[in-house]
């Protein structure tokens, strides 16, 4: 298979993943027993209202229709309403909130920061101690620091993020006072109060996350230290320090790499639980929203681009390894 | 399921690179090479695995037993004791009301027994945890099966079916597939269907590629050439080798399970009140936690061990059954989300 | 007032023609009823501090500016922004009045009482300099029967003559029963009298609107101000900012004291950690108040501890009731109807709430702070808090009553859950099996509002009125024009007798008369017992040290947010 096949492919299918993934959403929720046009019908409200606000939303349309409409909207944008007062939502179009009076695009545009924020803080800071304690235990291995730092991962894994969160938030914020406890402030506002709002959740999210790269670590670190070249470098004479640096931590960290770029991906699409335990506006946060308030337009939007992101990761992930592999392209395995 | 799709993403997806890496090690070289003897000998030498097995255990024993138990105490998760509560609705007493009648101490604004409802709790945690990974075991080698077995369009499918999952918000999935739900049809069983409907996709990533080398070998290429149906092939000849490792990675995947109907629970969205989940008792304790701090403490506790125990546990055994014993860069399916 | 229009339309629904429904907190979104405090003035007007800068606490995610969709009471976050018609003076003792805001009274009625006449003050003028003239009040309602800018209190929707068919100014139609004969005179003419119109017109569409300035695009996060505050900055999701309007003359205004320099609202916040912030009081907090209600954890730990005077409760609001479904099988009968009334635990419901300081036990319809409630008793209503569970087995089995289960359906938020709980345990110690079905904020509504209604047994709710009538306890949630089609008559009562009685005391002009036909209307209904009236919730708020003139009303049980100040 050729590279720009392999390429044409993996994107068909991102397409492909997309287009259902928002039908899914949509069907799913017109399905749902509760009608949207009720939030925009009014106090009190009238039948003949309520058909007047379902007919301007387009639910009196098929699932099918309202689905197309939306796929349209994301190349060609929207205008819904008519002439005198209608509503634009320019391309990409993910939609229009109605509930919110916006369009879904420009609503993710203004969350997306802070999850960047949340998501990138958070990823580089358990890289580094996630990376570090496994490089370290893999050296030690077998020694009493090792262990310790297993287990640690372990127990790192098993505990729920949101409960050391929320005890993160009572100790430090409440009981110490050392760090705000809720809210945002944007990087562009303040640096310094941004990067000490987010210092918390970074800490909880990096430390729990830490957990599984420093396992993947370890184990590619011992891989790596028990393969030949790397004998063969110790039996040259390069010091010990030389060897794990620039031979096998430098190998052993394409794996680490690759679930770091999927992790990041995921958590780009907003981490629901981490947003909602900080007070956190993010992507997250505004799908609980839309949920909440059964705004499916924002609904739709927000999880197409929450799989788009994932989706992209992946994809991007994949494209790497076809280039540098050219077995991946092929259908088989890495190793 | 995970609720924050770090989670989901990165347990082996549709990537050739991360997870796949992974699970190969144990599905194409562990099982098969490790004897069934080694494996209980060197399970036996990790200590820390084996604790993680006999609380695990324990934790199944309670929750077997909890209606036994708790009759035998005297004590109920749904009978209100207003008077075990002062003013405010806070328990009367200090450490939450513990006292002789209350082991646990009692629930605020309820009064109702705390020791109860962790006990009762358990049934909850596991049932889910255990159902769920049933579900998706079974999906998971069902697709994982066919799709290696006759590989092609099959496969394709198979393939797209789990890109599409990834791309789905399970949590939001999870509280539309309740709401859709008919009233009647049983909470726990709905919550045990999605969190396994969202969970195969890992363990038929495995079965695929097992199923794709063991195709490749002689034995299965003789039976068809001896006329055996498709059918016979795969349930008979190729099911029977995959056992070892769908049971390890059941037991690394509970876990996980119960993780996510903690944190559905803990977000309101998982089993019904006033049936006891742990993960319930933690959100609401939360808010207690200044007023209240031993509320949090035995809930928290209960769920941490029993991810703790199974976490322990699981990990031993991929040990075990990696020869290499450098541990597996898989990654696991975390307990509850992020 | 409602900080975003999701949360602002989510009370609403419940409110079929006059009320309310006060919903407590919700667990996974904001919660709306905290942000809809209301009030307006009182005497100390000119006295208060200046200076500062208040900061809000909400959990709603967003603040809908528009008039047209926004279903805030008179004078609550949009009221600090947007002047009305009139606005609401809360007093000293409690009471709440009408006053005039950019009119010079609070309406002259027709002899008929079907039109009213305003005149606008002298001097009042838009944030960019420009004089506010009647017809930017006309344009106002009348963008408001735009399809694309539904959402908002409708009452007046329902008043105004050929307001069926009339579909907004968009394509250039004008609504022929505004009159305005000048740049100071706006004239309403309605179907019919209509003697709380003064009330109507203290909604956010009857404010002021710049045509000129329209875009109903971004008029939701910026609106053209004519309060004593602007939008100077939104960060979506996360806060937004109002600094002063340098064209708002204090002469004109006896509804806000406008102390505060600037005002900040902290979107999204979940209201645990608010409570506890404004409980730790530290740095800018002393300076915030919470718009959300204090849930009943922290308020356990603040009646231990010092921020105990900072905290403010509400006196008995909004009715919390149980709903029967009165059509449901075997709930027809009427002793099977008094039995649920005995048993249940209204005691274990108000714990579940947060205790003493949530609420008084209620017995009756008409809430306390209305004018003309009677306390009574009809054997039922009045029992012990904790029930009567001998006799409800009683009426049970001389009613033969099956014993199949009841669906109490209810608001998936854990408040209502608990609350369920209670009335679940209650119910059981009579003997009857409850199945609670958690659903979803909407998903409720539509099972209680919309359909035939056989999707449930019993339901929580809870209401509070638009407006301080005896009219708004009983019309929306009794009258059997409310059953289904949106209407909050959750019990779907249904008695001539009952609509009748409701009939004739809205038409009363006469108030003694009327607040005894409601008092007449109240006995009876309740003598059947379609509902069974659990407490009359107290909301408690939070607010940090130096934030002075916080003060709750009677009606509506929300701060007034127009007269607080910080203190120096």
């Amino acid at each position: 298979m050729t590279l720009v096949k392999f390429l044409a492919t993996r994107l068909a299918t991102l397409v492909f993943v997309l287009l259902t993934v928002s039908f899914l959403t949509y069907a799913l929720f017109v399905l749902l027993p509760a009608d949207p046009a009720q939030l925009a019908c009014g106090r009190p409200c009238t039948p003949e209202r309520l058909e007047t606000a379902r007919a301007f939303m387009g639910l009196d349309r098929s699932v099918v229709e309202q689905w197309w409409e939306f796929v349209r909207g994301v190349f060609t944008g929207r205008t819904f309403g008519s002439a005198g007062a209608s509503i634009d939502c320019p391309r990409p179009c993910l939609g229009y909130s109605f509930a919110r009076n916006a369009p879904v695009t420009e609503l993710i545009a203004g969350r997306f920061g802070v999850t960047a924020s949340l998501a990138i803080g958070a990823a580089v800071l358990w890289l580094v101690v996630g990376v570090g304690a496994g490089a370290v235990a893999a050296v030690r291995r077998g020694t009493a620091l090792d262990r310790g730092l297993m287990i640690g991962a372990i127990t790192g894994v098993s505990a729920p993020s949101y409960l050391v969160g929320l005890l993160g938030i009572l100790l430090f914020g409440f009981t110490l006072d050392m760090v705000p406890v809720s809210g945002y402030v944007p990087f562009a506002q303040s640096p310094v109060d941004w990067a000490w709002h987010l210092v918390l959740p970074w800490s909880v999210l990096a430390l729990l996350s830490a957990a599984v790269y420093t396992r993947l670590t370890r184990s590619q670190m011992l891989e790596e230290l028990g393969s030949p070249y790397v004998r063969t470098a110790r039996a040259k004479g390069i010091t010990e320090r030389r060897v794990v640096t620039r031979h096998a931590l430098r190998n052993a960290a394409i794996p680490v790499v690759t679930l770091f770029a999927l992790d990041l991906g995921a958590l780009l699409g907003g981490t629901v639980i981490t947003e909602r335990v900080f007070s956190m506006p993010g992507v997250g946060a505004l799908l609980m929203e839309a949920v909440g308030a059964t705004d499916v337009p924002l609904l739709v939007g927000v999880t197409v681009f929450t799989a788009a992101i994932v989706v992209i990761a992946n994809l991007a992930v994949d494209v790497v390894y076809g280039v540098l592999d050219p077995r991946v392209r092929r259908g088989g395995r890495t190793r | 399921m995970s609720l924050d799709r770090s989670d989901e993403l990165v347990a082996p997806t549709s990537s050739a690179a991360s997870g796949a890496v992974a699970d190969s090690a144990v599905a194409d070289s562990a099982v098969a090479a490790v004897g069934r003897v080694s494996l209980w000998r060197r399970l036996a030498r990790d200590r820390f695995a084996l604790v993680g097995a006999v609380v695990a255990v324990a934790y199944a024993l309670v929750a077997l037993a909890a209606p036994l138990i708790t009759r035998a105490l005297g004590v109920d998760p749904y009978t209100y004791d207003l008077d075990a509560l002062g003013p405010t609705g806070a328990p009367a007493g200090p450490l939450g009301g513990i006292s002789a009648e209350h082991w646990f101490g009692v629930e605020p604004l309820t009064g109702r027994d705390l020791f109860a409802i962790v006990v009762m709790g358990s049934r909850t945690s596991l049932l889910v945890g255990l159902g769920a990974t049933v579900v998706s075991m079974l999906v998971g080698t069902v697709l994982g099966l066919v799709a290696g077995y006759f590989g092609g369009w099959v496969d394709w499918v198979v393939a797209r079916l789990v890109d599409v999952l990834i791309g789905l918000p399970a949590l939001v999935f999870m509280i539309a597939v309740g709401a859709v739900a008919p009233e009647w049809f049983p909470r726990l069983l709905l919550l045990v269907l999605v969190i396994g409907l969202f969970g195969w996709s890992s363990i038929a990533r495995v079965v695929r590629g097992q199923v794709m080398a063991l195709r490749a070998s002689g034995f299965v290429r003789a039976s068809q050439a001896l006329g055996a149906s498709h059918a016979h092939v795969l349930f008979r000849q190729v099911l029977p080798n995959l056992a070892s490792t769908v049971v390890v990675f059941a037991t690394i995947s509970i876990p996980g399970a119960i993780g996510s109907e903690a944190a559905l629970s803990f977000l309101g969205v998982g089993v019904p009140p006033p049936t006891p989940s742990w993960g319930r008792s933690i959100g609401d304790a939360v808010t207690w936690f200044s007023v209240d701090p031993v509320y949090l403490l035995f809930p928290g506790l209960a769920l941490f061990g029993v991810t703790l125990a199974f976490n322990a546990f699981g990990d031993g055994l991929r040990d075990a059954l990696d020869p290499r014993g450098g541990g597996s860069n898989r990654r696991r399916r975390r307990g509850g989300a992020r | 007032m409602n900080l975003a229009p999701r949360t602002t339309r989510r009370p609403a629904r419940r409110v079929a023609v006059a009320g309310i429904a006060v919903a407590a907190t919700l667990a996974l979104t904001a919660c709306n009823a905290n942000s809809r405090p209301g009030a307006a003035s009182s005497d100390e007007a000119t006295a208060v501090q200046q200076g500062g800068e208040l900061r809000i606490l909400t959990a709603s995610p967003a603040i809908n500016w528009d008039p047209a969709t926004s279903q805030n009471l008179a004078i609550t976050t949009l009221g600090l922004v947007e002047r009305r018609l009139t606005a609401w003076q809360t007093n000293a003792d409690g009471t709440t009045e009408v006053v005039p805001d950019l009119a010079t009274d609070t309406g002259t009625p027709s002899d008929d009482g079907a039109s009213w006449t305003y005149t606008l003050k002298d001097g009042l003028k838009f944030e960019d300099g420009t004089p506010i003239t009647s017809a930017d009040v006309k344009y106002s309602v009348e963008r408001s029967f735009a399809p694309e800018l539904s959402g908002g209190l409708s009452y007046h929707k329902n008043l105004l003559e050929g307001a069926d068919e009339y579909g907004g100014p968009y394509q250039g139609d004008e609504l022929d029963s505004i009159e305005t004969p000048d740049d100071k005179t706006i004239v309403f003419h309605l179907d019919s009298a209509y003697g709380d119109w003064p009330w109507i017109v203290s909604m956010p569409a009857f404010g002021a609107v710049p045509e000129a300035k329209d875009d109903i695009q971004t008029y939701t996060t910026q609106p053209v101000a004519t309060g004593p505050y602007r939008v100077a900055d939104t960060v979506e999701g996360t806060s937004v900012t109002l600094e002063r309007n340098p064209e708002w003359d204090p002469a004109t205004d006896d509804a806000r004291t406008a102390g505060p320099d600037s005002v900040v609202f902290e979107l999204s916040q979940d209201e645990t950690v608010v409570a506890q912030r404004l409980i730790a009081d530290s740095g800018t907090d002393a300076s915030a108040f919470g718009a959300t209600f204090v849930p009943p954890a922290q308020l356990a730990q603040v009646q231990q501890g010092p921020a105990k005077d900072r905290l403010v409760t509400s006196g008995p609001g909004a009715l919390a009731y149980l709903a029967i479904n009165t059509e449901a099988d075997g709930l027809d009968d009427l002793d099977v109807r008094k039995a649920i009334s005995l048993a249940v635990d209204k005691n274990a419901y108000r714990v579940a709430s947060g205790g003493e300081i949530a609420g008084d036990f209620a017995t009756t319809l008409v809430t306390p702070g209305i004018p003309g409630r009677e306390e009574y008793s009809n054997g039922v209503n009045d029992v012990a808090p904790e029930g009567d569970v001998e006799q409800a087995e009683k009426l049970l089995d001389d009613a033969g009553w099956s014993g199949r289960e009841l669906r109490l359906v209810v608001e998936d938020d854990a408040p209502t859950l608990a609350k369920a709980q209670a009335i679940q345990q209650g119910l059981e110690r009579a003997g009857l099996k409850v199945k609670i079905v958690p659903q979803a904020e909407d998903v409720w509504t539509e099972t209680v509002t919309q359909g035939d209604g056989s999707k449930y047994d019993l339901t929580l709710s809870s209401w509070q009125p638009d407006f301080p009538s005896a009219n708004g306890n009983i019309q929306p949630l009794f009258h059997s024009s409310q059953v289904g089609d949106g209407g909050y008559n959750l019990a779907r009562y249904s008695n001539p007798d009952a609509d009748d009685l409701i009939d004739r005391a809205t038409e009363e002009t006469d108030v003694d008369a009327a607040a005894s036909l409601w008092v007449e209307a109240d006995q009876l209904i309740l003598g059947d017992a379609p509902v069974v009236p659990l407490i009359y919730t107290k909301n408690s708020f939070l607010h940090g040290s130096k934030v002075e003139n916080f003060r709750i009303p009677d009606f509506p049980a929300y701060p007034n947010y127009l007269q607080v100040s910080l203190a120096p």
